[in-house]
């Protein structure tokens, strides 16, 4: 390969990104490029790419795996118009179950449901189903054996999400343990409230 | 004194909580944090008493209670009172290892753990979104793996798609009535063999069909395939084409 092929990978690779209607990954990018493109190579014409596409109206973004061409959000209002759309709003309810779902999977449905403290319909986990954010990933063996629920790829491209390690703050998330006892450092002793007061005077 | 003197402030100003309906809130949890960030009360210190009757309060100020939404909320009403009468014990409750239980515990476990998932829920709705504040060029090459977003058909959409192919195919006018030469049984397996070998739009699966009976008998079998949950009808946009694809079976592969 010579010095002439690597000079136009940023443009093959722009020009994919652009006919493509998925990210395209490192390896995919290399078997229609020609087995023989190092993934180095095709890594640093991205790279390239990125650069030229800042502050531009379209951006490459990486998701799920890969790469894709996408409008910046900063113009989402003319797309909107452009299409004669307005995007359906996602209830406060149908957010809180896919969150869980995205930061606990896998989780059942009563997992969910104890979490939020409500019902969780059959209607509002096909609703996640049916585009693509949340799956069936097996079955939890206990009685009943209920189904378990995970993200599918779909929810990372929709997200933004290049994989589920970059939920935002999954870090700071506490788990049941944690919780517990930094419940049990804080609680009030609720008899002990009145003598502070005389502790003051 | 002086805490006594605020005890009675915060009692006070409950009084004048502004007015709220069920339907803003996502839950019995959402309400009891709704109550206690915006009081700010304490989580590890919540007044039971107090915040027992503020619940109750907004509760009781609702018209009417969908019996569905209300049952969580009539399930943690019972909590809340559990909790405030085992407050009133003389003697504090103790675990296996002799410690001191408080029984609100629990309750401030439950409501930071989901108070967590709240704020989570919150900004991945504002991350921003595919095909909400992020889009792709639109162009669907003809490929089986092409994934778009599907929204939800209505019936009155199909109803309007179906008038529209009846116009075009000219059915017939006059009145008679036949008997049922045509079965939607029939049809319907008809629809699902269809459907098996990939999704179809309504207008193609409707224009073979000889007069106007073979299209009613197809729509009913349709509606009623539908309504079994075998199948299900997209409309990408308003009085756009209605596709119509098989449902998958929950245990099915894939």
């Amino acid at each position: 390969m010579g010095a002439d092929n690597v000079q136009y990978l940023p443009l093959q690779i722009e020009a994919l990104l652009l006919a493509s209607d998925e990210p395209l990954s490192i390896a995919r990018l290399g078997s229609l490029l020609g087995e023989e493109t190092p993934s180095s190579d095709i890594r640093a014409a991205i790279s390239e790419l990125e650069a030229r596409y800042r502050n531009r109206g379209i951006q490459i973004v990486q998701v799920a795996g890969g790469w894709q061409l996408r409008t910046a959000p900063e113009y989402a209002d003319l797309i909107h118009q452009l299409w004669e759309i307005r995007p359906q709003k996602l209830s406060r309810s149908a957010m809180e179950t896919l969150a869980i779902v995205a930061y606990r999977q896998p989780a059942t449905r009563a997992e969910i449901e104890a979490l939020r403290g409500v019902k969780v319909s059959s209607q509002m986990i096909s609703t996640l189903q049916e585009r693509g954010w949340i799956k069936v990933l097996g079955r939890k063996e206990v009685p009943g054996r209920p189904h378990v629920y995970g993200t599918g790829k779909q929810f990372l491209v929709d997200f933004g999400l290049d994989s589920l390690k970059d939920l935002p703050d999954s870090a700071q998330l506490m788990d049941e343990d944690e919780i517990q006892q930094m419940v049990m450092e804080n609680i009030e002793p609720h008899e002990e409230k009145y003598e502070t007061d005389t502790e003051k005077s | 004194m002086n805490q006594a003197v605020q005890a009675e402030l915060i009692t006070h100003e409950s009084h004048a909580l502004p007015p709220v309906h069920l339907d803003q809130f996502d839950g019995p949890l959402d309400m009891l944090l709704h109550l206690i960030r915006s009081q700010e009360m304490d989580i590890f210190d919540i007044p039971m008493a107090l915040i027992t009757t503020q619940y109750l309060g907004i509760l009781k100020r609702q018209d009417e209670l969908d019996l569905e939404v209300a049952g969580d909320y009539l399930v943690m009403a019972s909590t809340l009172m559990q909790l405030k009468s085992r407050m009133l014990l003389p003697r504090p409750e103790m675990d296996v290892d002799g410690n001191e239980i408080d029984p609100r515990a629990e309750l401030a476990a439950q409501l930071i753990a989901y108070e967590q998932y709240r704020m989570l829920a919150e900004e991945l709705s504002e991350r921003p979104r595919l095909g909400r504040d992020l889009f792709l060029r639109p162009i669907f090459p003809e490929s089986a793996k092409v994934v778009r977003p599907l929204p939800e058909a209505d019936l009155d959409g199909l109803l309007i798609a179906f008038r529209a192919v009846l116009k075009r195919v000219g059915g017939e006018v006059r009145h008679r009535i036949f008997r049922e030469t045509m079965s939607v049984r029939e049809r319907m397996a008809t629809v699902l063999d269809r459907l098996s070998k990939g999704s179809i739009q309504l207008d193609e699966l409707l224009i073979d069909e000889p007069g106007r009976e073979a299209l009613v008998t197809t729509l009913l079998a349709i509606l009623e395939l539908w309504r079994q949950q075998s199948i299900t009808v997209i409309q990408a946009e308003s009085l756009g084409s209605i596709t119509l694809l098989l449902k998958e079976a929950p245990n099915g592969s894939g």
